[in-house]
């Protein structure tokens, strides 16, 4: 397990996902989660940066944990996700501050993600954003804070992965298309229904 | 109540009483259909007093709410009833469309019990339920009471038939229930607790169909759902093409193909009986359960016959594993096991244990690799003849009578499937915990351990998968009581079939709705299989797998190291460590006493 948080930690940082020591990762293994330091590097992760705490209960451990753990807990309890990656992908946290909702125009993002919803709150690791991070993500793989980054779920930490840098590919699209001008052309059946997903 | 009909029957055979009651949402939504429903019913209904072949076991036939809907993969119908092979709770699915037609005739669930005076068969159609004599079929292979009963009824295009063989009749405690003759209720014997019924047939009929909540999001999640299906190469290309046996070769590679009673790891004919070879040699054609665009099922014929499959398991228990590489023969084997109403994979490994046993010198029987005397020993067994009648009992108690039960490729009773443990990470753990004993079906590591489904994992036995395999054990629930296909689910994850139950009930779920079931049935029947006397010393795996490092392979000199995995898995269950779940789970859950 500790060569899955280093593995994804190091491809989080050096694909700029992440800065030097922002985002965290976790994975749930039935009432117990593995969850990163409290400051750690994602690129440079250690057998002393992968803390073990309870999903319902505190122990000395938290203390280690990251900041974020309250959230963690709150996204394992409520959605069916086994490992969580939080993340600050650039161009997706620009978009973030300007669109209700993140909607891939691109084959890959339409397919895989559907829709991404963005969430305001101010506050990182408060338990008001926890619930409604939660409550987004029972229903999507990956959610926006607002000017903030993102949470996203999978099986494991390599699936959630996949998510967000999913993610930041069809941000960088929408991003370009934009920036090139121009009406762009449709080519997905039901293009319309990716706006209720 | 969208998905579901909201009806549910119950007939005693023995009095010929029948009722009709309500589904009750909260069951409906808690438990969502077949296995779930099952458990949710045996456990409150059928207690340790009860032995299996008391007229006072269940048997519960019990729908999903995807069934007979527009998604995808989904006639899985469940039969739930306590095993006379593993006495745990057992369930067991197919795809046949019995369950369907059940829906269609206005039922959700049919629980029978009592035991009829003389061979009866139930006919339900949309007038009602009618209990039928059954002198004149008893003793009829599957194929002809197959037959016989669709020329019975007023419609056959829309019924389905689901009967035992001379199996079932004879109680031979791995005897399966076919559905529209090829399609098998298979394990753990719920075709011999039919048999000791006097129950030869369940025959469904009807054409009324449910409306879905919201037809037009229906549709496009059903786009969805079937563009996933379309894109992944195991169920669009795989499977389709290759049929399960797709995995023969795919699984020798890995160095995770048992053969020779799990004597040895590889086979040295795999390309003899390959799904490639299948394919090239007996493919007469491609077919599918109703409504799956995937279509694994092969129709297939041999110089001397003619039938559905082999499927992976089949061929392999029937094959390899017996030292078997003469394809016609494991065909007909497959063929004839269906035609008599027995369990393939427990016949299989139960005869693979007693070819160990003739290897041994312990006993003078059938040996390994006599594909000729093969066949005489199925029928042995379905008949209950000579050495078959020990046999028909299943490899643990024969072993035992021939004080050998460590040759017994089991867990609490049940013949273990075709992959090999030793050179998986957990999947001896899913082996060991799985509720109604050794199963593939019940928390499959397959997926992210071997296909990398949704990622590869490290499958070296180390630390980690642990909680990887807890939540497919409760996906594997949640599937079950869908009436989703496992196969469907190599595509489709847990996000489309919760849009999918929210389109199709109007209730809304959320991927979490469905684990929390999953999680809730699967305590219950842990609770179900301890009231009963099971304890955490049933958890556990042949000596072999444990002690026997694996001969040759990519997984060359390893054991499960199952006690680590095990403890592990208990503390993060939230059981003690006796393997028994806390107070405070079982109140989240909502089975607190």
């Amino acid at each position: 397990m500790l060569e899955e948080f280093q593995r994804i930690g190091r491809d989080l940082f050096l694909s700029g996902l992440v800065s030097s020591h922002g985002g965290n990762m976790s994975v749930r293994m039935g009432d117990r989660i593995l969850i990163t330091h409290r400051g750690s590097q994602l690129g440079q992760i250690t057998a002393e940066d992968v803390v073990e705490t309870g999903l319902y209960d505190n122990d000395s451990n938290i203390m280690l944990a990251s900041s974020e753990t309250p959230v963690h807990r709150t996204i394992y309890l409520q959605t069916a996700g086994l490992a969580i990656v939080h993340a600050h992908p650039k161009v997706a946290v620009a978009l973030s501050l300007i669109e209700e909702e993140i909607v891939p125009i691109d084959n890959e993002g339409s397919y895989l993600l559907h829709k991404v919803p963005v969430i305001s709150s101010e506050i990182a690791s408060g338990t008001a954003m926890a619930g409604i991070v939660a409550e987004s993500l029972q229903k999507y793989k990956i959610t926006m804070v607002r000017g903030h980054g993102c949470f996203a779920i999978g099986q494991v930490l390599e699936e959630a992965y996949q998510w967000v840098s999913c993610l930041e590919e069809s941000c960088l699209v929408i991003y370009y298309s934009r920036t090139l001008g121009g009406q762009t052309k449709e080519f997905r059946k039901n293009a319309d229904q990716y706006k209720k997903w | 109540m969208g998905g579901w009909v909201g009806k549910i029957a119950r007939i005693n055979l023995s009095t010929r009483n029948i009722t009709v009651q309500d589904l009750p949402k909260e069951i409906a939504v808690s438990y969502l259909g077949g296995r779930g429903f099952g458990a949710r019913i045996l456990y409150d209904e059928v207690g340790p007093e009860i032995e299996p072949f008391s007229p006072d076991n269940l048997i519960i036939l019990a729908t999903g709410p995807l069934n007979g809907s527009k998604a995808p993969s989904s006639s899985r119908f469940s039969i739930t009833t306590k095993s006379p092979l593993t006495g745990t709770i057992l369930d067991s699915n197919c795809g046949g469309k019995t369950g369907i037609r059940l829906k269609d005739a206005g039922y959700d669930m049919l629980i029978i019990s009592g035991k009829a005076a003389r061979p009866v068969w139930l006919l339900v159609d949309e007038t009602g339920i009618k209990i039928n004599d059954a002198e004149n079929i008893w003793g009829q292979d599957v194929n002809v009471t197959n037959n016989n009963l669709l020329a019975q009824v007023a419609n056959p295009q829309t019924a389905s038939v689901a009967c035992i063989g001379p199996a079932g009749e004879n109680l031979v405690l791995f005897a399966s229930i076919m559905s529209d003759k090829s399609k098998a209720v298979g394990r753990g014997g719920v075709g011999a607790v039919m048999g000791s019924k006097n129950l030869k047939a369940i025959v469904t009929s009807g054409t009324s169909k449910g409306v879905a909540a919201d037809p037009e999001n229906l549709e496009f999640i059903v786009y969805e759902a079937r563009k996933v299906i379309k894109q992944s190469p195991i169920t669009s290309i795989g499977l389709p093409t290759y049929g399960t046996s797709a995995l023969v070769r795919v699984m020798d590679m890995m160095g995770a193909f048992p053969s020779f009673n799990f004597s040895e790891c590889g086979f040295e004919h795999i390309n003899d009986i390959s799904g490639e070879t299948l394919k090239e040699r007996l493919l007469v054609k491609q077919s599918a359960c109703w409504g799956c665009p995937i279509g694994c099922k092969r129709e297939t014929k041999t110089t001397r016959g003619a039938g559905e499959g082999p499927e992976y398991e089949s061929l392999w228990a029937l094959g390899p594993n017996c030292g078997i590489h003469d394809l016609e023969t494991i065909a007909e084997a497959n063929y004839l096991c269906n035609r008599l109403g027995l369990d393939t994979m427990s016949t299989g490994v139960t005869i693979s244990c007693a070819m160990e046993l003739t290897k041994r010198g312990i006993v003078d029987g059938i040996k390994f690799g006599d594909y000729q005397s093969l066949l005489t020993m199925i029928e042995d067994i379905a008949y209950r003849r000579y050495q078959g009648d020990a046999l028909a009992e299943g490899s643990l108690r024969s072993a035992q009578k021939y004080g050998a039960p460590e040759f017994a490729m089991q867990v609490k009773g049940l013949e273990l499937p075709a992959y090999e443990p030793r050179a998986m990470g957990v999947q001896g753990l899913a082996f060991a915990t799985s509720n109604r004993g050794g199963c593939h079906l019940r928390g499959n590591m397959l997926g992210p351990e071997l296909l990398g489904v949704p990622k590869i994992v490290d499958h070296s036995g180390a630390s980690g998968t642990v909680g990887l395999l807890i939540y497919h054990q409760h996906l594997s629930a949640a599937i079950d009581s869908l009436g989703f296909c496992k196969f469907g689910g190599f595509a489709v994850g847990d996000e489309l079939l919760a849009r999918l139950m929210t389109a199709i009930t109007g209730t809304e779920f959320v991927p979490q709705n469905l684990h929390a079931a999953g999680e809730r049935i699967w305590n219950l029947e842990r609770l179900y299989n301890l009231r009963e006397g099971f304890t955490n010393k049933d958890d556990t795996l042949p000596k072999r797998l444990m002690e026997e490092p694996l001969k040759s392979g990519v997984a060359k000199g390893r054991v499960v190291n199952l006690a680590p995995q095990l403890e592990e898995y208990y503390r993060y269950r939230g059981w003690n460590t006796d393997g028994v779940p806390k107070k405070e789970k079982l109140k989240l859950l909502g089975l607190e006493a």
